[in-house]
Order: C-alpha cells, then sequence, then structure tokens
C-alpha cells in the first residue's frame, strides 16, 4: 500500500533548480534513506513535502490525499511532520512543553502531557524533561526534536540528521528507535550524513543531487551503481564497505 | 495552595482599600484608574505577551468601546451593560479587521502598523461629527442613580467595577497561559515555522488572539466613560495615554506574566498622578520629563520589569519561613 506518492517535483529559487521533477512513492512501513552531496536539495525537499515550500509543479499525496498548496499544520494533521535540521526547538520552553505541545494535534492537554513523557522515554530523554530546552547539548536537542514530531502522531516522519553528532552508542539507540518506530506502522524518510547509519537501517536509498533524483533502489543496488559511485559518493563509499 | 492564600490576601487587601479612601477624594480617582489601566494592560498583556505581538494600537478598540456604550445611552437610552457588550461586538470585529493584514508582521512592523490603525481610528472620530460629535467629544447623560443603569453618585462603586474587571481579566489571561492555546502562542512566539510543522494552526491562533483582545479592551472602554462621564477623540483614541501608556504598563511590570501588568499599574499611574500634582503648578512640561526620567531609570535597573524585583523577594520570603 502506498503511503507517501511524489510526481514530478519542481522547484527554482532564482537562478537555482533546487528541485527538478523528483518522482517516487513509498509503501507503508519501509524506511526510505534520502542521500546525497551538500547542497543536493534535500532539506529543501523535505520543507517542500510537509509545505514549508511550495513546489512550481508535482503532486504530493499522502495516504490518497493530496497535500501540494496546503498549509504545514494541514499537513502534520493528515500525518506527515518533519524535524529541523539546524534544530528549532522552543528554546524558551522545558523539553516536556516542547513536546506536549506537539501532542496537542490530537490531544488535550493533560493526555498530551502523558503522551509526550512517552515520546520522551523513547528517545531516552524523560530525565531531562523539566530542563529548559535551550539549555541541552546540540544531540539532546535533536532527540528533542524527534520526539515533538513523533508526538504529533505521523504516519510519514521525516528525520532530518537527528544522528548529527552522536556517538556510536547514542546512534545504535536512535536506529534501534527508528527501526521500532516502523514497526509501530510509522513510515519514514531519513536524511543522514552517516553513511554505514543508513545503509543499516534503511529499507531503500533514494540519492539526491543538483535538485535530480539520481538513483532509487535497496542499500546494495545503491552502493553498487557505477553513476551514484562516481557523481558522489567515490572512494569514500569504498572505504565503509 | 500557598500561592491560593496570597492571591485571596491581595484581592482582600484591594477589596478594603477603596473604603479606607475619602469617597469623594483625589486618590479613590487614582486607585480607579490604576485598577482600570491595570486591567487594560492585562488585555494588552494576552496579544503583547503571549503572542509576543507588540499592539500599539489598542487606544482604537478602547475607543470603539467607549463611543458605542455612550452613543447607545445617548440616542437609544441603552444601560451602558448593554452597550459594553455592543462596543465588545464592535471591538472584536475591528481587531480581526487590523488582524488579518498585520498579522505576518513582526515586531516594530507590526507596532508601527497598529500605531497607525489607532491614529486612523482617532482621525474618524474626529471627523465623523454626526455619530461622534467630533473633537467637541461626548458627556454620558446623568441619570437617576442605579445600577442597572451604571449611574453611580460617588466613585466608590466604580472602584469596585474595576476591581472585579481587572480580577476576571486577569482570570482570563491566567486561564489562556494555561490551556493549549497557551502553548500554542508560546510555540508561535518562539519559532513560528516549527510550530505550524508540529500542527499549530498560526493564523487561526493570532486571529483567536486578537479578537479577544480587542473584545475586552473595548469592554473597558465603557467602564473608562462611565468613570470619566466626559471624553473626546484625542482622549479616548490617544496614542500616547491610551495604546503606548498599556504596553509600557505591562512592559515595565513584566510582559507576559499575570503579576506583571498589576506592579507596573501600580507604579505608573500614581507616580504619573503625583509628578502632575508636584510640577504642573510650576512648569507644565517638566512633570512628564521627570516621569520620563523614572522610567528609563527603572527600565535600565530591571529590563525583564518589576516582576523580577517581586520574584525575588518571594524567593527569600519563602527561604526565611523555610529556615
Amino acid at each position: 500500500m502506498t503511503i507517501l506518492d511524489v510526481r514530478g517535483i519542481s522547484r527554482r529559487f532564482g537562478g537555482l533548480q533546487a528541485l527538478s521533477d523528483v518522482t517516487f512513492s513509498v509503501p507503508k512501513g519501509q524506511i526510505v534513506g534520502l542521500i546525497g552531496p551538500n547542497g543536493a536539495g534535500k532539506t529543501t525537499f523535505f520543507s517542500t513535502l510537509v509545505g514549508l515550500i511550495r513546489p512550481d509543479s508535482g503532486s504530493i499525496q499522502l495516504d490518497g490525499t493530496s497535500v501540494v498548496g496546503q498549509k504545514p499544520h494541514k499537513v502534520a494533521a493528515l500525518g506527515m511532520t518533519k524535524t529541523f535540521q539546524n534544530v528549532a526547538l522552543f528554546a524558551e520552553s522545558s523539553v516536556l512543553d516542547n513536546v506536549l505541545t506537539a501532542g496537542l494535534l490530537r490531544h488535550d492537554v493533560e493526555t498530551a502531557r502523558r503522551e509526550a513523557l512517552i515520546c520522551l522515554d523513547r528517545v531516552g530523554l524523560k530525565s531531562v524533561a523539566h530542563k529548559l530546552a535551550g539549555n541541552l547539548s546540540f544531540p539532546e536537542r535533536a532527540r528533542v526534536e524527534l520526539a515533538r514530531a513523533l508526538c504529533t502522531g505521523p504516519k510519514v516522519l521525516l528525520l532530518d540528521e537527528v544522528m548529527a553528532a552522536l556517538n556510536p552508542v547514542e546512534m545504535q539507540e536512535i536506529m534501534d528507535l527508528i527501526r521500532s518506530l516502523r514497526d509501530d506502522g510509522i513510515t519514514l524518510l531519513v536524511v543522514e550524513h552517516h553513511m554505514r547509519a543508513i545503509m543499516t537501517i534503511c529499507d531503500r536509498i533514494l540519492v539526491l543531487n543538483f535538485g535530480r533524483l539520481l538513483a532509487d533502489g535497496t542499500p546494495e543496488q545503491v552502493a553498487n551503481d557505477p553513476v551514484v559511485v562516481e557523481a558522489y559518493l567515490g572512494r569514500s563509499m569504498e572505504a565503509h564497505k | 495552595m500557598k500561592r491560593w492564600i496570597a492571591i485571596l490576601a491581595a484581592i482582600a487587601i484591594a477589596a478594603v482599600l477603596p473604603l479606607l479612601l475619602s469617597p469623594t477624594g483625589y486618590w479613590i480617582r487614582v486607585l480607579t484608574f490604576t485598577l482600570l489601566f491595570a486591567a487594560m494592560a492585562q488585555v494588552w498583556n494576552i496579544i503583547g505577551g503571549l503572542a509576543n505581538q507588540t499592539s500599539l494600537g489598542h487606544a482604537a478598540f478602547f475607543g470603539i468601546g467607549a463611543y458605542t456604550s455612550t452613543i447607545l445611552v445617548l440616542k437609544f437610552g441603552i444601560s451602558p451593560w448593554i452597550g459594553m457588550f455592543a462596543g465588545g461586538f464592535l471591538g472584536g470585529i475591528a481587531a480581526l479587521i487590523i488582524a488579518v493584514p498585520t498579522m505576518r508582521l513582526q515586531g516594530h512592523y507590526f507596532a508601527l502598523a497598529t500605531l497607525a490603525f489607532g491614529e486612523v481610528m482617532r482621525v474618524i472620530a474626529n471627523v465623523w461629527t454626526s455619530l461622534t460629535g467630533g473633537p467637541v467629544g461626548l458627556s454620558v447623560p446623568f441619570v437617576p442613580p442605579s445600577i442597572a443603569a451604571y449611574s453611580f453618585k460617588q466613585l466608590l462603586p466604580h472602584a469596585y467595577i474595576a476591581l472585579i474587571a481587572l480580577i476576571i481579566v486577569t482570570f482570563i489571561f491566567e486561564a489562556i497561559r494555561r490551556s493549549a492555546m497557551g502553548y500554542r502562542l508560546r510555540a508561535i512566539k518562539e519559532n513560528p515555522a516549527a510550530a505550524e510543522v508540529i500542527g499549530i494552526d498560526t493564523t487561526k491562533v493570532k486571529l483567536q488572539t486578537a479578537v479577544i483582545s480587542g473584545v475586552l479592551m473595548a469592554m473597558l472602554g465603557t467602564l473608562y466613560a462611565q468613570v470619566a462621564v466626559f471624553f473626546d477623540p484625542d482622549t479616548v483614541f490617544s496614542a500616547a495615554s491610551i495604546s503606548i501608556r498599556v504596553a509600557l504598563i505591562a512592559i515595565l511590570g513584566g510582559v507576559g506574566t499575570a503579576i506583571g501588568p498589576i506592579l507596573g499599574a501600580l507604579f505608573i499611574i500614581p507616580v504619573e498622578e503625583l509628578m502632575n500634582d508636584l510640577f504642573s503648578s510650576g512648569a507644565a512640561g517638566l512633570s512628564q520629563l521627570i516621569f520620563g526620567v523614572i522610567l528609563i531609570a527603572v527600565i535600565l535597573w530591571r529590563p525583564r520589569g518589576f516582576i523580577t524585583v517581586f520574584d525575588s523577594l518571594m524567593a527569600r520570603f519563602s527561604n526565611k519561613a523555610r529556615s
């Protein structure tokens, strides 16, 4: 069953073609990695999916409903949200309040508080629930981002570099978490620079370069695709294998 | 528990205080206006503090309230109590009209746009002579004193009405702050894009806030009209003595907190009166100058408002009580 269907998405910023004719579809419950060099358009693509950026052309269907031209809050209500790469927490609020606020999309304040604590527990941050979000370390803040997005009760969750700056143990925890979210029926799109992590957890990988979809396949197919290797992965990919 | 005792004690003191002042005297008037301006600043605090939208146009709603109830008494003999709700309704519509185009603006741009809106209302009230009486102003007609007609011989009932209004708007402010809407407003204030992405309809929440604030401000305009008895466009639609003053009271007291506007009003209104009293006979402009210097000094001393003084006093008090 297709949960997310993207057809011919293009977006131009002045002279820069940020996205050009991106087409793919994702069945429910897949973990899809999105990779590509810096400036390939990964974050722009996520922003377009959730409605922060309007595409010039193309269609996006979430579980059968068109979301192009919808505002982000509407897209979130329909079941798709994202984390922010550069971390966009409510810094003056507590960690709990950050996550609780997302829970208000589907619950009243008291239920949202319980849900928020469950989400914080899942990312391993229950112990810092009452700290100010702005006082956390960067990797912790990225995990609060994840908990907050999770608390909206998404069908499709877009994770933009939530593993940045994590140590190997923490990274393993997040990878386990991503798998358990998939087991809960959530479909995940993951942007990550850490190749080994992405090759391990993803069922499938999309490669974006200059806003264009370069490859789409299993981690093995993508890793062995000469076009991908030439355009982006190069020798560093060999080193990781 | 301790909190509630403190709140009840404060209300009890405020309820007894008017009885201690001479019912026909000067200070009961100062107290009434202090309570009224505290309420106005609290209403401003809903949009200025919770949504972080620094409105400098709240005189628009205030004046609409004052004019609506007074015109309804003058032309149709309708009780100001009913006029107050009619004014609130019109204030809400005005708030909606101003909020739609200004909502996307932030910071100084929002402040300037709302300031302009307040000024437009002042000009309209001055020009639309057939309805408002123009620059001459309006007098609230004298009717035999009764609660139903909102008419009293003395200022004492007005002081109590202002006190009740302050208590009501403070509870409304606090209720919003703790509700889902309060969480959403804090999210919008800190990161509007992230707020949208996690499912907050930022447009709707901002509009709701603006309308609530506009309705309540207009209703307080009726209270003012009934106390002042006479007013003109330049008083009730004044940028300096209404719009900027209520913002100043809330900011000086502690923006975004329930106690801030009350502390701010308790300081600003009496000090302003005192300055006028002391210096107006000598040099007319001097009181404003000295008042301005005091404000600058206070803001330099406590940039986050009197609430910080209050908080540290409370902390010291509870530490002592514990040891």
